[in-house]
């Protein structure tokens, strides 16, 4: 009986997979346009749920995949940005290079600047252009904003140079307009920061310069042509010395931020630069001039304002009572003729304010435009 | 088989038929976990060959409909697989860990060659490509899978039945 249930279960199972075979080998080798349908009404039916359930999860998988995406888009503009504006000083850097470049026109090497980081070496930068290139030793090394250094020695391709904070490192020095000359040389009394600033010493006592003068170089010496911006006064030091003053600069290149510089030639410092960088000293020199011209149109007026009073105390005392009144309105030809009535102030001020104008070949000074 | 036994056995079968569309998809590893073979073995084992055969071909139709190119190949290689793993449930009835997993693993290296080489789509280096590296590598996630599984869903799962 067993036995009996036992085959009859056996020979189910075999029916059940013959016929699944035999279905599965119909469906293999049925036509495409007859399988398309069968697989169509498939998943239109019984398997609709779960190609739903499908679509939502290659949906999550989509989205996670894209927000990976977003993340690294979002990184790579945010590492794109940081980089704009040091891509953005590196275009100013070089624009100016290339205007110094077209300035100078001829007589000079161009090179790039190499940083030591090691100790002792952040006084001096070794450049790209050497012997080859036309570099020799003692050249100026110079950048659109002013002097950086000077070339103490050469390689065939190479060149190795002190910047202005080397305690080696001297440059004869002088306002813009003429009149005071000095040393320049690196502040080394100075601690942390300070170090980084320049000191003019040997000035003639008699020449005083105002902070925010311009310095630059004199040509005395030879190795540094006349003209080249070193730094603008900050402050006078307090020296020993009675005879001569001590200004402290601000110099005019930071050599830290240097990449690109020119050397100049033996040839381009014998005939000068003189047309190099006359835009800014000129612009110092006319500042200065404009300030002087407003002091002294200022102290002119101030002048005629105390003759007037003069004169108007002295009519006052020499005359009686009633003519004193009278002699008020009068002008003594004898006396200056007083600009302005001292009793109207606002009229004072303004003529303080035209002074400058009644100068010939004087512009309003400062701050009163 | 109780009514009990039969609902269970159909929420396990349920539960991994979700996961083959939920999860796997959502993995989307090259050599993917297939949590319709392990349904079909963890059901195959349960159940009488000739029903194993049927829930086989049910499982391969439904994969096939998903891909008409080769429609009918899964159904053949899951039936087959399905009736052997009940035939041969008795070597497994030991519910020992590692003969599982190997099975689960044989189970899956099987369905996939009979498909390759039901579908002919592949040829040449292609074909032992996948047949000697990705279908094993496949196996093998899926037989871990199967293996965390079993231990995950055993208040759910009773003992194979004996044939």
């Amino acid at each position: 009986m067993a036995r009996a249930a036992r085959s009859s279960n056996s020979r189910s199972d075999t029916v059940l997979l013959s016929v699944c075979l035999a279905l599965s080998i119909i469906a293999l080798i049925l036509p495409g346009e007859q399988r398309r349908p069968v697989a169509e009404a498939l998943r239109r039916t019984a398997l609709a749920p779960l190609i739903r359930l499908q679509g939502a999860a290659e949906r999550g998988r989509a989205a996670l995949m894209q927000r990976d995406q977003a993340i690294v888009n979002r990184d790579s503009m945010t590492v794109r940005g940081m980089t704009i504006v040091s891509l953005e000083a590196e275009n100013d850097r070089l624009r100016r290079i290339l205007g110094l470049a077209q300035r100078l026109r001829w007589g000079f090497v161009a090179a790039e600047v190499l940083h030591g980081k090691g100790l002792g070496e952040e006084f001096t930068v070794a450049l790209t252009a050497g012997d080859a290139a036309g570099v020799r030793r003692l050249s100026p090394v110079v950048a659109p904003e002013g002097l950086v250094g000077m070339v103490t020695g050469t390689d065939p391709q190479s060149a190795q140079a002190i910047v202005w904070s080397h305690p080696d490192f001297r440059v004869s020095a002088m306002s813009t307009d003429g009149k005071a000359f000095g040393i320049v040389r690196p502040h080394i009394a100075g601690s942390g920061a300070s170090r980084y600033l320049l000191e003019m010493s040997n000035v003639p006592f008699r020449n005083s310069l105002p902070a925010g003068s311009l310095i630059v170089s004199s040509g005395l010496g030879g190795t540094y042509p006349r003209g080249i911006p070193i730094g603008t006064v900050m402050q006078e030091l307090t020296t020993a010395e009675g005879w001569a003053r001590t200004y402290l600069i601000r110099p005019a290149v930071s050599p830290g931020d240097v990449t690109s510089v020119m050397v100049l030639m033996p040839q381009r410092v014998q005939s000068g630069v003189a047309s190099v960088w006359t835009s800014v000293a000129a612009a110092d020199s006319a500042a200065r001039a404009i300030a002087a011209a407003g002091d002294d149109a200022t102290r002119r007026a101030a002048l005629a304002e105390l003759a007037a009073r003069r004169a108007l105390t002295d009519s006052m005392s020499a005359g009686d009572s009633t003519l004193q009144t009278d002699s008020a309105a009068v002008v003594s030809p004898a006396a200056p003729r007083p600009p302005l009535s001292p009793a109207d102030t606002t009229a004072r001020r303004r003529r303080r304010r035209t002074a400058p104008d009644s100068v010939p070949g004087t512009v309003p000074p400062r701050g009163t435009r | 088989m109780s009514p009990g036994r039969i609902a269970k056995g159909l929420t396990v079968f349920a539960l991994l038929i979700t996961l083959h569309y939920t999860l796997r998809p959502l993995l989307g590893w090259r050599a993917p976990v297939d949590f319709l073979v392990i349904a079909v073995l963890l059901t195959a084992v349960r159940v009488r060959p000739g029903t194993a055969a049927v829930v086989g071909f049910l499982s391969g139709i439904a994969a096939d409909a998903l891909t008409p190119e080769s429609f009918g190949a899964a159904a053949l290689a899951f039936t087959a697989v399905a009736y052997l793993a009940s035939w041969l449930k008795a070597v497994f009835f030991a519910d020992n860990f590692a003969l599982n997993g190997i099975f689960i693993f044989l189970g899956k290296w099987a369905a996939d060659l009979i498909i390759v080489i039901a579908e002919r789509r592949l040829h040449g280096l292609d074909l032992l490509q996948q047949v000697l590296l990705w279908s094993p590598l496949s196996s093998l996630s899926t037989a871990i899978a199967g293996l965390v599984l079993l231990v995950a869903l055993r208040p759910l799962l009773d003992e194979p039945a004996v044939a």
